[in-house]
């Protein structure tokens, strides 16, 4: 069968679950953007969708309308022919941003100021939009095979790096290779594992890569956007330091860096996509503190931030100038028990300590009631085959006392400083419970260290709090932190039903099929309990509105700025 | 003296090796793992044995030592493990700034302090004396963290007469608010020494005869008593500026300024051993500078401690 005949082969099927309302026009678009369709195909499933309750639901998914857009319309169209902004050209946007806590490198980096940073100097295959859409960057277009094993990604044409060099298919396979190498530092190895090997990666020809996976997976294009935030397109003689070699084929190039200071960014005049971005420039300021930064963004001194946090922005709330954009995301700070220990062994005490916790109380006093409550399970309200159906947890101290059935319950709770408020509100609640918590705060070096097959604290102690960044597709959590004997898999879960149901989930591009496995995993989840999820954090971001338009929320706090533009 | 300066010279170079070596066997047992952090939790644990390996940390500590010092003296400092960057041009760079703040701030302190002081010392009991009192104890009573807040929403957020950082690019105006905090948490102290110290003097015999003599308060004061109520202070000048010069990490952190307190923190927490062991080698030497300097200064104020020194 061909590309275009199995493209059409989904279309149709999109269609006829659109029609029969068992999708919602998001769940289209997010689908089709996978499948890489093309924009009238999309547009007569939309048709198929009708004028239903969800009309507004594919631009108001995320906060911002443009995104959703971009996601529908660039899955073929050329997007160097997209309008300038509105509302005037030019400008340096300053952003506030907390010092890297390591050297920036594309390959290796990992936290919010170092992805900024390559973001604005590199791209993707595919970017990730903030609602979870896909929108084509370097890749114009990508099929599956028949069962979702094999994917041909075809390149945007004329797109050359900074330097001048064309991008070609050779590059991109040598970009992905670098990532998929044995002797790799870069975290996205662990997220390609299991499903893109070494040596999966072929450059069909100038402008087609074809990708091999080890097993099928419906949701890859994902695994090669911006949501494997280390996969970005580098030059095939790439070094680092990032700084001296920081040539690609984003909106800006880097024009210098300081790893105290900031960065600061020009921009690109060879950039690929005609009319953007619509910046002169972009500066990355560092801080050393996130209250110092909130009090930069109040002076003046940065127009927005790549990271935030929610508790902090009170004082921007009400001032008149500042708009705060918000996305629901699917971070998540995850409560772990040890399912093969004392106490935690027993599934009637787990339960219990669920039970006992105030999720809503939780969610006032950490993220300002901006949370999405959560279930105890991770598939968050945020993915569209979350199952509705499974009653909510909420605090209940008399099932607590009937669970406990008069046991006397005591444990200690790890944890790393930034999780600390939340763990002395665990503390204080499962008091009232009659449950005794002891605190066992460890620095995130300590929290962090040690093997990861032995004795890292953070896999390896009786209960814990681990926090993580958003993931755009569920199994990205549940294989690595849930299946039998996975990577991190701090509660030591295991459950057989649970794991075949979460390969069957990457298996199948049938929707009906995907939220029938994702019901059985939350099931499992929610009614066994090693692990407790409370809230599904929020993602925001802070802007100065009275000087830009354009700038958004995401909730992997990702930084996409071509559509700025002076307000 | 010059026998003194030699000894002294002596003692600093033993100081400063038995620094490093603690300092270093320090570092093996604080908890953490630097590879770790530098490829963050999610590399796999081939990726953090290789780290380790690239490092040079899965070498015995001794034979790390070894490396580092002679590598040290002969004046390669190493790379960051977690900046990337050469720990040489770092550690100056983070040192001249925090000189630069300490001394403006030295400078304007000791005015202002021994002002108030010998104000508050002058009309002791009167009620210039406790208002002086009271407030220079308000202000070192009051964490840096919180003044600094505050100055920054005052004169910077409400008035916008400020930046709200000390970074490069706004010159003198960004160490105003700095400068200001700092002086705020260090004037109690010296204005209270040096207060005592003038009450102390003027109840001094040689006080009194002067003032029999006729002498007007103008010489009386500036003759007789500032030069020996300084004997005291000098010690919690040269405490202050120690402090000023490696100590401000609260201030470096709300005003984002790249001091060598910071940097040593942030060093420390991310066991960048290579950046830790200079900034730590380079601020024991301004440290023990600021000894000699207070010493000396003291035995010009005060013959009899030269007396005793030279002896």
């Amino acid at each position: 069968m061909s590309d275009n005949e199995l493209q059409r082969q989904w279309a149709a099927e999109l269609a006829t679950l659109a029609r029969s309302g068992r999708i919602s026009r998001r769940d289209v678009i997010r689908k089709a953007s996978v499948f890489g369709l093309s924009v009238p195909l999309v547009a007569s499933l939309l048709a198929a969708c009708g004028s239903d309750g969800e009309a507004s639901s594919a631009t108001d998914g995320g906060t911002t309308p443009a995104a959703g857009t971009n996601a529908l319309g660039g899955t073929t169209a050329p997007e160097g022919t997209a309008a300038p902004s509105a509302g005037g050209k030019g400008g340096i946007l300053t952003v506030g941003a907390l010092t890297p806590s390591t050297e920036v490198d594309p390959v290796t980096g990992f936290d919010g100021a170092a992805i900024a940073i390559f973001q604005l100097t590199h791209e993707y295959l595919i970017w990730l939009n903030p609602d979870f859409t896909l929108r084509p960057q370097l890749a114009e277009s990508w099929t599956p095979d028949d069962n979702g094993q094999l994917w041909t990604v075809a390149l945007r044409q004329g797109v050359t790096f900074s330097d001048g060099t064309p991008l070609d298919a050779e590059t991109v396979k040598a970009s992905f290779d670098r990532l998929l190498s044995p002797d790799s530092e870069s975290a996205a190895l662990s997220a390609f594992k299991g499903v893109l090997e070494a040596g999966g990666v072929t450059a069909k020809d100038a402008s087609t890569v074809v990708f091999q996976l080890a097993r099928p997976y419906a949701d890859f294009p994902y695994l090669i956007s911006a949501n494997t935030y280390n996969a970005v397109i580098l030059p095939k003689d790439y070094t680092a330091p990032y700084a001296d070699h920081a040539i690609g084929t984003g909106p800006f190039v880097l024009d210098s860096y300081s790893a105290t200071d900031g960065a600061k960014f020009s921009r690109n005049e060879t950039y690929w996509d005609t009319g953007k971005p619509g910046l002169d420039g972009v500066e990355i300021k560092f801080y050393k503190d996130a209250q110092a930064q909130v009090l930069g963004l109040q002076s003046g001194e940065v127009d927005t931030q790549v990271t935030s946090q929610i508790a902090l922005l009170t004082p921007i709330e009400s001032n008149p100038d500042f708009t705060i954009d918000q996305v629901s995301g699917t971070g998540v700070t995850v409560f772990t028990l040890r399912v093969d220990q004392p106490p935690f062994d027993k599934k009637n005490i787990r339960q219990a300590i669920a039970t006992a916790l105030d999720r809503n109380a939780i969610n006032d006093t950490l993220s300002n009631g901006k949370a999405t409550l959560g279930n105890d399970h991770l598939l968050a309200p945020a993915y569209p085959a979350s199952p509705t159906d499974i009653p909510q947890r909420d605090i209940d101290l008399d099932k607590v006392k009937e669970l406990l059935a008069g046991e006397q319950v005591s444990f200690s709770l790890t944890f790393e400083p930034p999780t600390k408020d939340y763990a002395v509100i665990i503390q204080e609640q499962l008091k009232q419970a009659g449950i005794t918590v002891e605190l066992d705060q460890r620095t995130s070096d300590d929290f962090y260290a040690g093997d990861q097959a032995v004795d890292t604290p953070w896999l390896f102690t009786p209960a814990n709090l681990v926090g993580w960044a958003g993931r755009a597709v569920p199994t990205q959590f549940i294989i690595p932190m849930v299946k039998t004997g996975a990577v991190w898999n701090g509660s030591k879960y295991a459950n057989p039903a649970l794991d075949a149901a979460a390969d069957a989930y990457d298996a199948t591009t049938d929707e009906a099929e995907k939220k029938k496995q994702a019901e059985i995993i939350a099931t499992a989840l929610n009614d066994h309990t090693p692990i407790i999820i409370t809230n599904w954090s929020a993602s925001v971001r802070p802007f100065n509105s009275s000087k830009w338009t354009g700038i958004a929320a995401h909730p992997s706090s990702f930084v996409d700025f071509n559509d700025v533009a002076p307000a | 003296m010059g026998r003194l300066l030699a000894r002294r010279i002596g003692g600093l170079a033993i100081t400063l090796a038995l620094t490093s070596m603690v300092v270093f066997a320090m570092t093996s047992v604080i908890p953490g793992d630097v590879a770790r952090r530098i490829l963050g939790r999610e590399a796999s644990q081939e990726a953090v044995n290789a780290k380790q390996a690239e490092l040079g940390l899965d070498r015995p500590l001794i034979e790390q030592y070894r490396s580092w010092l002679s590598g040290f003296v002969r004046g390669d400092w190493g790379t960051s493990f977690t900046k990337g960057e050469s720990v040489r041009s770092l550690v100056l760079t983070h040192l001249a700034h925090s000189l630069t703040l300490g001394l403006i701030a030295f400078a304007v302190l000791v005015p202002v302090a021994l002002g108030l002081g010998l104000l508050a010392g002058l009309r002791n009991g009167t009620r210039t004396d406790r208002t002086i009192t009271v407030l220079s104890l308000c202000g070192t009573a009051t964490p840096e963290f919180v003044s600094g807040v505050l100055l920054l929403i005052v004169f910077s957020v409400r008035l916008d007469w400020l930046p709200s950082s000390a970074r490069d690019e706004y010159g003198f105006r960004g160490l105003v608010l700095p400068v200001i905090c700092l002086v705020i948490v260090c004037v109690g102290y010296v204005t209270r020494m040096v207060r005592a110290s003038v009450i102390a003097t003027l109840d001094r015999p040689y006080i009194r005869t002067a003032r029999l003599k006729g002498i007007t308060t103008r010489s009386l004061v500036r003759r007789h008593v500032l030069r020996n109520s300084l004997v005291v202070p000098i010690t919690a000048l040269g405490v202050q500026l120690r402090y000023l010069i490696g100590g401000l990490i609260a201030v470096e952190f709300l005003f984002n300024f790249a001091g060598i307190g910071s940097l040593l923190l942030e060093a420390a927490q991310e066991k960048d051993v290579p950046t830790l062991q200079a900034a730590t080698l380079v601020t024991g030497v301004v440290i023990m500078l600021t000894f000699m300097l207070t010493d000396s200064v003291y035995m010009w104020l005060d013959p009899r401690v030269r007396v005793g020194a030279e002896t």
